[in-house]
């Protein structure tokens, strides 16, 4: 990692997966998942909507609790109830929705959790604001509010605001699927840059290109279970299961 | 508490309440009539109208209801002696007071009527008057009903000033008869009770309405 | 002749009013701030998981809302006493407003607390800052942007609620203009002042108030008030 790391934590860069499972009321949504991810490593979710794959993401992250199973996040196990906050402002988290808080601007949504939750002081979490943003290449608007910004440069700034943490761990829950299509591009190129650097990430998307280019391992979810996975050229090149099969050729057909 | 006090007041508070339910019901109308009309000039063509309208209303949302009533109460006294029919009185103040509201509701309502339906009702070949009265006015009347039922309640609320004219309604009773026994806790407890009982209903109903409407 | 003679007596009581409109605007102000203070007590404890605080804040916001105003200024004023309680005519006209305008602002603060998104709930939450730091300075601020109008409202509420007290013997506009219509019986004149008087204050609330949220809201809204204020731009009035 190039940056400096603010919080000399012994939260790891590893998730560990096992037996996870999770019911909302009637429906199962996922059945049974082991998964591991390495320090470093870049995994990515494929699947239609309704496997599971989201839902997954959240558990890790810990915004849901899995019904069963152990879920082991930068060694950190979260299906033990009191300890699941451990890892908040230790993991980083991209939405669909950028949920960028409004009324602040750039630098200060990158910033608020440094000055209030880390107690930097405003000159110091500045420089550390306009840093990120600068590695996203967002520091020439760090005064601009979110409704001044399109969705990429929004969601660039989501991302910023994730990195400012310094987090083990970042998330994506399909973080390109609510832009237009002439913006997707910045925005993958942000994580791909992140992904040379060493960053730990699991993401949740339907940019098949962006998961065979950068991706270390592809999950394809399909009703609540890990149908396939392996290298991006494994599942794109050479996917086995009948269902990844299906999938992929739906995907790839428009 | 005194229950025996309650129990002896039970009559004249009832004759009260049926006062202020009458009064209710009489405000309801004219507020609801004058308030159809002062809408309807707000959208007129004709110069000036539509500015005289809004006046009225801006005028009547900008001031207490006392003043109307007392303006109403010494206008009709110099006028008319000093015979003056308080129920009346308090019912055309308060029929004028809440047709200012009634209108804006009224207003936002048709004006809530998205403009496609203007829009498809021309190509079909309905005339002006037949769309405003099978088009718009039904649906203004869906959007329109809780926020007037809302205001409704305000006016029963609201008969309560009548009694500063000296109207026996129901809470000029309660006045009464806590002067002459110094019980104010039990006697304005009964008069509350009798107000919530018929405020209540209606307004879980509009808070209801309400909910399923931003729920679309 | 006659008009002009009309006018002048009663403006002569001008000081009399400007008076009572102090007096009105003082309860306003203090009103208004109970009222604000009784209903963020309300709308947390109707939001929080404690069953009897959700209980007890939903029977304060419906006991008010369905009794008018006189009964609970009149239960303030005259009620209290046999419970210890003695007030000024001022002092429990005040209170009884605020109680009054506290019940609808709980429904207004609720309204403004869930109008933020959860998306953005969940983003705090990641980002490790606690429940505390995401009310303080997530959800408030939005919430009272987004609820600006809703409040300004009942501020006028309180305003126009002041005329009740001339029941209970306190000196604001209505109670004067009583007064004073009792000694001149030009009604149309006294009474004319008065709501003149309750236009000024009312509208004269409301600039002041729009103001204070224009400096205190700087962030652009939506995209639609940016756009609106570059057209406003063009034709020479300042945003």
């Amino acid at each position: 990692m190039s940056t400096s790391t603010l919080n000399e934590t012994s939260i790891g860069r590893d998730i560990r997966l096992s037996g996870v499972t999770k019911a909302f009321a009637d429906l199962q949504v996922l059945k049974d998942i082991t998964l591991d991810v390495a320090d470093g490593e870049v995994v990515v979710l494929i699947g239609a909507s309704g496997s599971g794959k989201s839902t997954l993401l959240r558990i890790m992250s810990g915004l849901e609790t899995a019904s069963s199973g152990e879920v082991v996040v930068g060694g950190v196990p979260m299906h033990e109830p009191k300890r699941a906050r451990e890892i908040r402002g230790h993991v980083g988290m991209v939405f669909q929705q950028f949920n960028l808080f409004p009324h602040l601007d750039a630098l200060g949504n990158v910033t608020l959790a440094l000055r209030k939750v880390y107690k930097m002081s405003a000159q110091d979490a500045r420089k550390k604001g306009l840093e990120v943003l600068a590695r996203v290449g967002m520091d020439d608007r760090a005064h601009h509010y979110p409704s001044q910004l399109s969705g990429g440069q929004q969601q660039r700034v989501a991302i910023a605001r994730a990195l400012a943490v310094d987090p083990r761990i970042i998330f994506f829950d399909e973080a390109t699927s609510a832009l237009d299509p002439e913006l997707v591009g910045e925005v993958t190129n942000v994580m791909r840059g992140l992904a040379d650097d060493g960053m730990t990430m699991v993401v949740v998307t339907h940019e098949m290109g962006f998961a065979r280019r950068t991706a270390d391992r592809v999950v394809f979810m399909a009703d609540g279970v890990i149908a396939e996975q392996g290298s991006p050229e494994e599942i794109f090149g050479n996917p086995q299961h009948p269902k990844t099969i299906q999938f992929l050729s739906k995907v790839t057909d428009h | 508490m005194n229950f025996s006090l309650i129990l002896q007041s039970l009559p004249f508070l009832w004759s009260g309440f049926l006062l202020t339910l009458g009064l209710s019901a009489v405000s309801i109308l004219g507020s609801t009539v004058l308030g159809l009309i002062v809408a309807a000039l707000r959208t007129s063509r004709i110069p000036l109208i539509p500015g005289l309208a809004r006046a009225y209303v801006e005028i009547f949302r900008g001031s207490p209801i006392p003043i109307t009533l007392l303006f109403v109460y010494f206008g009709a006294a110099l006028y008319l002696g000093y015979s003056v029919n308080l129920f009346i009185a308090a019912a055309v103040g308060l029929s004028v007071y809440h047709s200012a509201f009634v209108a804006e509701i009224i207003r936002s309502g048709i004006e809530a009527v998205p403009a496609g339906q203007h829009e498809a009702a021309q190509i079909l070949g309905l005339k002006p008057l037949q769309t405003f009265s099978w088009v718009v006015l039904p649906q203004t009347v869906k959007i329109a009903l809780p926020p007037l039922v809302g205001q409704y309640i305000s006016l029963i609320k609201d008969t309560s000033i009548a009694s500063i004219i000296g109207l026996v309604e129901l809470m000029k009773v309660g006045q009464s008869i806590v002067d002459r026994t110094s019980d104010p806790v039990s006697i304005y407890l009964i008069v509350a009770v009798f107000y919530f009982a018929i405020c209540y209903p209606p307004s879980v109903w509009v808070t209801r309405r309400q909910r399923k409407a931003l729920a679309q | 002749m006659w008009i002009e003679y009309q006018w002048r007596t009663v403006l002569a009581y001008l000081p009399d009013y400007l008076h009572a409109a102090t007096l009105a605007l003082r309860i306003t102000v203090v009103g208004f701030l109970l009222a604000f203070a009784l209903a963020m007590i309300a709308a947390m404890a109707r939001n929080s998981s404690v069953r009897i605080l959700q209980i007890l804040a939903a029977c304060y916001v419906e006991a008010i809302r369905n009794t008018p105003v006189l009964l609970q200024i009149f239960i303030v004023y005259f009620a209290l006493p046999s419970f210890g309680i003695r007030l000024s005519a001022v002092t429990a006209g005040t209170i009884a407003l605020g109680i009054n305008v506290g019940a609808y602002l709980t429904e207004v603060i609720r309204a403004g607390i869930s109008s933020v998104g959860d998306g953005q709930l969940e983003a705090a939450q990641i980002l490790g800052l606690s429940k505390a730091h995401i009310f303080v300075y997530i959800v408030a601020p939005q919430a009272l942007r987004n609820v600006f109008p809703a409040l300004v409202n009942n501020l006028v509420q309180v305003l126009l609620g002041t005329s009740l007290l001339s029941t209970i013997a306190v000196p604001e506009i209505t109670g004067v203009a009583t007064v004073i219509n009792a000694r001149t019986l030009l009604f149309v004149q006294v009474f004319g002042i008065a709501v003149a008087l309750y236009l000024v204050l009312s509208y004269g609330l409301s600039a002041i108030a729009a103001l204070i949220g224009r400096l205190a809201f700087r962030a652009p809204a939506t995209a639609r008030a940016r756009k609106r204020s570059s057209a406003l731009n063009l034709i020479g009035v300042r945003p």
